[in-house]
């Protein structure tokens, strides 16, 4: 395996080459010294890239406050999706319970008007008007 | 950044503080990724604002499958290139998009002091790769995402990602070499001396 073929592989991490591409880098590397060098300085070189992550920038003055209050206006539409879940399964519950007893107002409504009004006012223990036990006969 | 799962959860709930506290932690971290991405500092001042809007909105949704860090890191980056598709940069200034004033979260540890002194070095120098290059370097090597993941926030293939992170890297080392006093002409040298190993 030449340096040239090996170059492309040089600058690679670990993870991004295949199994045998590993292989032909590490087996090259071994037996040269120029190619071994350069392997150190990418190697050296990911190391540094991976540590700018922890260093951070100052941003301009008043950049937090301007961030805070911008997310102060926005801050009353932080919606939970389980808050939102809860929310509506209240909802539902309460709909339910509402189209339930109007149904059942309904059916009553229904009910009292396929009585007769003597019926619907019968007390136990009252005589049935006249009209009422005419018709019965 | 660390960050308390504790704290994003009071966020989550709806605590003003736990959200407030979760920004003075964060904007720091969230400016930089930022100002590395955009280039520029006005810019990555806008981006940053947009990146908590969004996360308020978003906050909700967060369920802790990655750490906080990792999530509010892809959160920027999809902020940082909606502005770069919407925006030109409005101007370059030598020097402007290197974090001037970079600080450490925490005390380094003696055996990382090179590579931290390294890494200040390196800010300058991957500022002023091309912004193609820079933006998949930062993505993948500093913030450590995965090719996958750069292909999709910046509407590249995997392939052409990997194209431009080679470029990258070997720029970057060269320019590392030949800022830290000549390596390059130094392997120049051994190469002429030693041959090509072929």
């Amino acid at each position: 395996m030449s340096c040239h073929a090996v170059r492309p592989l040089l600058p690679a991490r670990a993870e991004e080459l295949t199994p045998s591409e590993a292989l032909m880098r590490a087996e090259h590397v071994a037996g040269c010294a120029r190619c071994a060098t350069e392997a150190a300085a990418y190697s050296r070189l990911g190391q540094a890239l991976a540590v700018m992550a922890h260093l951070e920038a100052e941003p301009a003055e008043g950049t937090l406050e301007r961030i805070l209050v911008a997310i102060g206006r926005r801050r009353t539409r932080v919606t939970d999706p389980r808050v939102l879940a809860a929310a509506g399964s209240a909802g539902a519950l309460v709909a339910t319970v509402v189209v339930a007893r109007a149904l059942r107002q309904r059916r009553h409504s229904r009910h009292a008007l396929a009585t007769p009004w003597s019926r619907r006012l019968r007390v136990p223990g009252l005589p049935l008007p006249t009209a009422a036990l005419a018709r019965a006969k | 950044m660390e960050v308390d799962r504790e704290l994003v959860e009071a966020a989550q709930a709806g605590d003003r503080w736990a959200l407030e506290e979760l920004v003075r932690r964060t904007h720091r971290s969230v400016y930089t990724c930022a100002l590395r991405l955009v280039g520029n500092p006005d810019d990555a001042a806008d981006v940053t604002q947009d990146v908590y809007l969004r996360v308020v909105r978003k906050l909700g949704g967060f369920r802790h499958e990655a750490s906080f860090a990792t999530w509010l890191n892809r959160v920027t980056t999809n902020v940082a290139m909606s502005t770069l598709k919407r925006r030109t940069r409005r101007f370059t200034v030598e020097g402007a998009a290197v974090p001037a004033d970079t600080r450490d979260p925490a005390p380094e540890p003696a055996e990382r002091a090179e590579a931290v002194a390294l890494a200040r070095r390196l800010e300058r120098l991957v500022a002023e790769l091309p912004e193609g290059q820079r933006q998949v370097l930062v993505l993948r090597d500093v913030y450590g995402q995965s090719t996958e993941e750069v292909a999709n926030a910046m509407g590249l293939t995997p392939g052409a990602v990997k194209v431009r992170l080679f470029r990258a890297r070997e720029r970057l080392k060269a320019e590392l070499e030949a800022a830290e006093g000549g390596q390059v002409v130094a392997l120049s040298g051994r190469r002429r001396a030693t041959g090509r190993r072929s």
